[in-house]
């Protein structure tokens, strides 16, 4: 469920490019590919030269003529076991490798475009989504691609094997193994295609569900809302039981399919292979090795079902991907000119002429056509009702959001400069600052990768955090996963603190004391507006807590787009 | 005829095999469904405190994909743990009756494989708690650049990130194939311990045959019937570690379990009070003596009030002087001392939600329509009433066509606490509730929505309710009637017990 309406998935053609990504080159998985056949293989040859040497054996030729059938016996079964383990290590690792290249090239597809460009992420979670639906790619090459054509290489070998002793058993085996492929998929695709689609937002929903029934329980009890959600919460179990005992019904189901059709073609092998037994073209010992291989190359196909329903994950995870990442950069996302205009020697003040601004997918605007001007020393305060704009402003003024009507940098049409030069210009600290899990040090000094420690410690200080600090442990104390380890307000400031650290001659402020407790608000706003930062600096706060009018050289107040 | 029994126990073996997986499945999925609703009735049972120190996410998390995990152990290891049991004694006792000779040399090499596993689990166990915090970390890393996007573009630095993206995947890579190589080990020694019994049984049962000590027939039946002794227990050697996850799970949740049950029930059941009061001088709700503890610190001791329908009360003091835990009191919702009497009535804690419109500090909305939202609770919700609920509580600028996401997502701060207390607002007005009671419902709001809010109030009481506030923003304490001063009343009854004690 999100905020925004989300536009119709994109057709399957758009998948490609992000299987393609998620697939490494054929130089790189070659040798997983190839061992898998080794290992697959192995296994077939392991039971058929065992059932050759025992029949051979039983005529009771010199040992001299088995010696090389026990030696082979041997070396296949060492090699399956090899094989299997150094196909598993190179193949993970093939993997790993494609994943590094995968997620570079989603990223590179979503830099253009982020953060403003990507489709309903200014709600929910959709980028926590987005990450695991990446790294679920990689099942292709390792669960779908490997074992599909192990499967396929050691099946082709094998009816080519066995063609060489009896065509009319190598006949068989090939129908059977066709026959039976197609059974399977068909089984699975009828009774768990859906299933397995389902299983997964199923599982997100209940997962919602129950993190609201419990994190809400005091309301839902207020509110006499909790048997409703609790029934909920059950039905959705329920739903979730009943597809995952489909998928494996559907399992089993195709595993006896497979044990079914192993022992269908082995019947239907002793069968047809009777005339050419009783004609002595065939002997004893070469029918054990006919009779025998189906029953081991049945359990090579027996990975289908698992490579087919990873197939249908990483399909569904493929269209998410595609989804979230449109593949052109929408018309209100701004895109670099051309030839930018050098932003070197330009005055850092800002001319807005009738600007407004639309986000992506909106039908209508967001912000209503403003005039505005922000020169070296202002100190401007925006005001106005939630919903009139605010925080689109700043995006468009650092270039987030493109604008309709005039947006001068300097007396230069923003447009003609590139925007990663705008930014910085121009620098916005925004409402919910993302802190990195990082040192504290490493969170500020990406604001000015120059800063020393003293330096980091006196911005520290004039937002009031040195001696939390102190208290952790100095900078070099975590911040957490997502800054889980520093409260909101300690959150807020250490941006702010970044905002002081680095030198942008104009700082766009986003509500930069909502979560700072009242007593210490306006002590923060003293540092961030006051003489501190320097006459040369333009500062625009957007609050809706009032801010002291002596720190203000101008207040604008802006109104709901029509 | 043997053509004919070949099928017929192929047909079996494969039907046995699909019943086994089925009826596994379902055995496993029937325990987690459990196991999601005794947690859940827990909560039910003892409120939030049935959680203990745990977060509600983690829960969740637990819940959700945890008992996930126990697919691994009810739905496969365990069945095949039986069907080792039951099997493998089988196999071996049949080969031992066709062939003494290989029967010993199963018995003696079976015990190879679950001895490999052992020894391997030990060393890939410690070998996984050394590196599981690394590994945690680092696979946060893609989320994290992708999550911390806008903050990286804002100070220039995005174009960095794919170097540091293919760093951390690159460094996520060499650890995580430094565990594998081990794990894999086990699943290697038990395929090749199963390879080479296999082998060794064929190559002997092959030179006895060239002695001619056993019929050839015997020999093959032997032969493929020797990996059928192995096979079982192969399989619950691969199937150990996914079983490992799901039980470490259940065994959290069966603690948590446990906790809940040892802990006493905060909403004891009692018998239902008199329904509607006696509507005594208009008092509609009066607390006599009511002391509440919260963390083993008494914070509100034996207060006294009666507050009439009409009027706004202002509950206000610093914090930590008990405002919130006051409320949590008069809802039922924290055990308190003394007695809590609504319209007249003292009613049993669980049951005093129903005669109550609340709204808590957080917005805690839940995600749907607006509409719904607003109506949280009831069944059939009236958009227009919804619509004036909004409106009371100044949330005009809220379109009525918003989808909430999870959490409430989709709207500012400011517009979630006010549609937190058109919520409230709506319930009183569609039960027709007496009492409104508003924790810091203007905090994130500027000064012409808060004086909205404001209004909204004034205009419930003037209807004839009694509206408690707890509030520190001044404006909403100069539109109230009257002023309880909690940090005033702790000072108060802190110098009253002197007296006593001084006497």
């Amino acid at each position: 469920m999100t905020a925004t309406s989300q536009p119709a998935p994109p057709a399957a053609a758009s998948i490609r490019p992000v299987l393609r990504a998620a697939q490494p080159p054929l130089r790189a998985a070659a040798p997983a590919l190839l061992l898998g056949a080794l290992a697959a293989g192995s296994s077939v040859a392991l039971l058929a030269t065992a059932s050759w040497l025992i029949a051979r054996a039983a005529e009771q030729p010199p040992i001299l003529f088995l010696g090389m059938s026990i030696v082979g016996v041997r070396a296949f079964a060492i090699g399956r076991a090899v094989f299997r383990y150094l196909e598993r290590v190179v193949g993970h690792d093939a993997a790993f490798r494609a994943l590094a290249g995968l997620r570079v090239s989603v990223f590179r597809r979503l830099l253009p475009v982020a953060p403003d460009g990507l489709r309903g992420t200014r709600s929910g979670d959709v980028l926590t989504t987005l990450v695991r639906d990446v790294d679920t790619l990689q099942d292709l090459p390792l669960r779908v691609v490997q074992p599909l054509v192990s499967a396929a290489i050691v099946a082709g070998l094998a009816v080519v094997g066995v063609a060489w002793l009896s065509p009319v058993a190598a006949a068989v085996l090939l129908v059977g193994l066709i026959a039976t492929t197609a059974a399977a998929t068909a089984v699975l695709s009828a009774l768990s295609r859906d299933a397995e689609r389902r299983i997964a937002p199923l599982r997100a929903e209940l997962a919602d569900a129950v993190l609201e029934y419990l994190a809400r329980w005091e309301t839902l009890r207020a509110f006499g809302a909790d048997a409703a959600r609790r029934e909920r919460v059950l039905d959705l179990d329920a739903r979730l039981r009943r597809a995952q005992s489909r998928q494996s019904a559907a399992q089993g189901s195709v595993a006896a399919l497979v044990t079914l059709g192993g022992g269908g073609m082995l019947v239907a092998t002793l069968l047809v292979v009777q005339p050419e037994l009783a004609a002595g073209a065939l002997t004893g010992p070469e029918l054990a090795l006919l009779v025998l291989v189906p029953l081991a190359i049945v359990e090579v196909v027996g990975a289908l079902p698992a490579a087919l329903g990873a197939w249908w994950r990483v399909r569904a995870s493929a269209e998410r991907v595609a989804d979230v990442v449109p593949e052109s950069v929408p018309v209100e996302i701004p895109v670099a000119p051309q030839q930018p205009v050098s932003i070197e020697g330009l005055e850092p003040s800002i001319r807005l002429r009738g600007v407004s601004a639309r986000w992506p997918g909106a039908a209508r605007p967001a912000l209503a056509p403003l005039d505005l001007d922000l020169r070296p020393g202002d100190r401007v305060v925006l005001h106005g009702p939630s919903g009139a704009g605010k925080t689109t402003l700043a995006h468009v003024l650092v270039r987030f959001l493109e604008h309709e009507g005039r947006y001068e940098l300097g007396g230069v049409d923003v447009r003609r400069l590139h925007p990663d030069d705008v930014r910085r210009r121009v620098v916005l600290l925004e409402q919910q600052p993302h802190l990195f899990d990082e040192s504290i040090r490493q969170n500020l000094l990406f604001a000015r990768d120059t800063a020393t420690d003293a330096e980091l410690l006196a911005v520290l200080e004039r937002v009031g955090l040195a001696e939390w600090v102190a208290e952790r442990g100095g900078l070099d104390a975590p911040v957490g996963e997502r800054g889980r380890l520093v409260s909101g307000g300690q959150a807020q400031r250490l941006a702010l603190a970044r905002g002081l650290l680095c030198e942008a001659p104009v700082l766009v402020l986003d509500e930069p004391t909502a979560n700072v407790d009242p007593e210490r608000a306006e002590a923060v706003l003293e540092q961030l507006l006051g003489a501190a930062i320097g006459d040369d600096r333009a500062v625009l706060v957007i609050s809706h807590a009032p801010v002291p009018s002596h720190l203000v050289t101008r207040r604008v107040r802006l109104e709901p787009a029509p | 005829m043997l053509v004919a029994a070949t099928a017929a126990s192929v047909v079996v073996r494969s039907l046995t095999q699909a019943a086994l997986d089925a009826l596994a499945a379902r055995g496993a999925a029937r325990v987690k469904s459990q196991l999601r609703r005794r947690v859940i009735e827990a909560v039910d049972r003892g409120g939030s405190a049935a959680l203990g120190q745990r977060s509600s996410a983690g829960i969740a998390t637990l819940v959700g994909q945890g008992l996930d995990a126990l697919d691994g152990y009810v739905g496969q290891y365990l069945p095949q743990l039986i069907l080792t049991a039951v099997a493998t004694p089988l196999v071996v006792a049949a080969l031992l009756l066709s062939d003494l000779a290989t029967g010993i040399a199963v018995i003696v090499t079976l015990p190879l494989i679950p001895l490999f596993m052992v020894l391997i689990g030990w060393a890939t166990q410690a070998m996984q708690r050394s590196q599981w915090q690394a590994l945690q970390r680092l696979s946060q890393g893609f989320l994290e650049v992708v999550q911390g996007l806008s903050t990286l573009t804002i100070f220039g630095r995005q174009h960095r990130q794919s170097a540091r993206i293919e760093r951390v995947t690159d460094d996520y890579r060499v650890r995580t194939m430094r565990v594998l190589r081990v794990s894999f080990l086990s699943s290697f020694a038990l395929e090749l311990a199963a390879s080479l019994s296999v082998a060794v049984v064929a190559v002997s049962v092959g030179v006895r045959l060239i002695e001619g000590s056993i019929p050839f027939a015997l020999g093959l039946f032997v032969l493929i019937l020797a990996p059928e002794a192995y096979l079982p227990l192969r399989m619950v050697g691969a199937r150990f570690h996914a079983a490992a996850d799901g039980l470490a799970a259940a065994e959290e949740v069966l603690d948590l379990l446990h906790e809940a049950d040892a802990r006493p029930d905060a909403a004891a059941p009692v018998a239902p009070a008199a329904a509607r009061p006696g509507e005594a001088h208009g008092v509609a709700l009066a607390l006599k003596g009511v002391s509440v503890d919260r963390g083993g610190v008494r914070v509100v001791d034996g207060l006294d009030a009666a507050w009439r329908r009409g009027t706004v009360v202002a509950v206000t003091g610093s914090s930590g002087t008990g405002k919130s835990s006051l409320l949590a009191a008069i809802l039922g919702f924290a055990p308190h001392g003394g007695r809590v009497l609504i319209d007249g009535v003292a009613l049993p804690p669980d049951q005093r939600p129903a005669r109550l419109a609340w709204a808590g500090q957080r917005p805690e909305l839940t995600a749907g329509p607006l509409v719904d939202v607003v109506a949280l609770g009831e069944a059939t919700p009236d958009a227009a009433l919804a619509a004036r609920a909004l409106a009371l509580a100044g949330a005009i600028d809220v379109p009525v066509a918003t989808v909430l996401g999870p959490a409430g997502a989709g709207l500012s701060g400011g517009q979630a606490q006010r549609v937190a207390i058109a919520r409230a607002l709506y319930r009183a007005l569609a039960h027709d509730l007496d009492v409104v009671l508003l924790d810091e419902p203007t905090s994130a709001l500027d000064v012409d929505a808060e004086r909205r809010v404001v209004d909204g109030l004034r205009a419930m009481a003037d209807a004839g309710r009694l509206v408690v506030v707890v509030t520190h923003r001044p404006a909403v304490v100069e539109a109230a009637d009257e002023v309880l001063d909690l940090a005033a009343h702790r000072a108060g009854a802190r110098a009253t017990l002197e007296e006593v004690r001084s006497r």
